[in-house]
C-alpha cells in the first residue's frame, strides 16, 4: 500500500494529460510508503530510439526514423538524463527518498508493458506508477513494483 | 585530486549500500578504475569491454553529461562530483 496527496496524484494525471498522446514520466519521491513529491521529467524518447531498437523493444512494423521527431514518444518514454539527474539531486536535497517513477500510457491500460518490465530491472523494487488515458474521461493510475521480476500491484490511497 | 562519486541506488549493491565514494583521480575513466578496485565488478555496470560507456548509463561532472565534455578523457579538479545515472526508461 502507497499514500500519495491529492494534490500529487492530480499533478500526474495533469502531466499525462498536458503530454497526451506522448508519454509523460517523472519521478516519486516521499519517505517509506508515502509519495510527497512528483518530479515530472521530460521524455527524449527521440533520441534513444537505438537504445530501445537494441533491446529489441520497437514495436514490430514501425519505423522511427529521424526525421519522424516525436513519433517514438508515443509509446516509449527515455527521461532526459540531465533533468532525470537534477531531479534527483532536488529530491536528495529536499531530504526525501527516491521512490520511483511514474509514465503514461496515453492509449493503453495501466499495467507494466514488456519494456517497462525489463526496463525497470535496472531499478529493482522501485515503485512503477502508470497512468493510463485510454478513457480520457476516466484517467486510471495504478502502482506496482517489479519483485525478482514478478509484478506485484500496490493499492494506492490517496490523502484528502 | 579527491572526487566524489555519486553512487545511484541499483548501484549500491556493490558499494556496501554507500551513496557516495571518494577517490583520487585525474580523469572520468580513472575515477571509474580506482572505483571498480574498491569495489569489483561495478565498472561492468557502467562500461562497455572497451571502456565506452554505456548507452543506457549517464555521467556527469558537476551536473554536465560528459557525452557533451569529452566523454571518459573528460578532467577532473579537486572536490569535482562525478554522478553515474543508469536511464529510466518505458513504454505502453
Ligand atoms: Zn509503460
Amino acid at each position: 500500500m502507497i499514500r500519495i496527496p491529492r494534490e500529487q496524484y492530480e499533478a500526474i494525471v495533469a502531466h499525462a494529460r498536458q503530454e497526451a498522446p506522448r508519454e509523460a514520466c517523472g519521478l516519486l519521491a516521499g519517505q517509506g510508503d508515502r509519495i510527497e513529491q512528483v518530479y515530472p521529467v521530460p521524455n527524449r524518447a527521440e533520441l534513444a530510439v537505438e537504445f530501445f531498437a537494441e533491446r529489441g523493444l520497437i514495436p514490430p512494423g514501425r519505423d522511427y526514423r529521424p526525421d519522424a521527431p516525436g513519433a517514438i514518444a508515443v509509446e516509449r518514454f527515455f527521461m532526459d538524463p540531465e533533468d532525470q539527474f537534477r531531479a534527483l539531486r532536488a529530491i536528495e536535497a529536499a531530504g526525501l527518498e527516491h521512490l520511483g517513477s511514474y509514465h503514461s500510457h496515453p492509449a493503453t491500460e495501466a499495467y507494466p508493458s514488456r519494456t517497462d518490465i525489463e526496463l525497470a530491472a535496472f531499478w529493482p523494487n522501485m515503485l512503477l506508477m502508470i497512468c493510463s488515458l485510454a478513457d480520457p474521461a476516466r484517467p486510471v493510475v495504478r502502482a506496482f513494483r517489479l519483485v525478482d521480476g514478478r509484478v506485484q500491484e500496490e493499492d494506492i490511497v490517496i490523502e484528502e | 585530486m579527491t572526487v566524489t562519486i555519486l553512487i545511484p541506488a541499483p548501484l549500491r549493491r556493490f558499494t556496501e549500500d554507500r551513496a557516495s565514494v571518494q577517490v583520487e583521480a585525474k580523469t572520468v575513466g580513472e575515477a571509474l578504475t580506482k572505483l571498480d578496485e574498491l569495489y569489483p565488478g561495478i565498472r561492468e555496470r557502467i562500461c562497455e569491454p572497451d571502456g565506452r560507456v554505456r548507452r543506457f548509463v549517464s555521467i556527469f561532472v558537476n551536473g554536465k553529461d560528459i557525452r557533451s565534455l569529452q566523454g571518459v578523457e573528460t578532467p577532473l579538479a579537486d572536490g569535482d562530483e562525478v554522478g553515474i545515472i543508469p536511464a529510466m526508461a518505458g513504454g505502453r
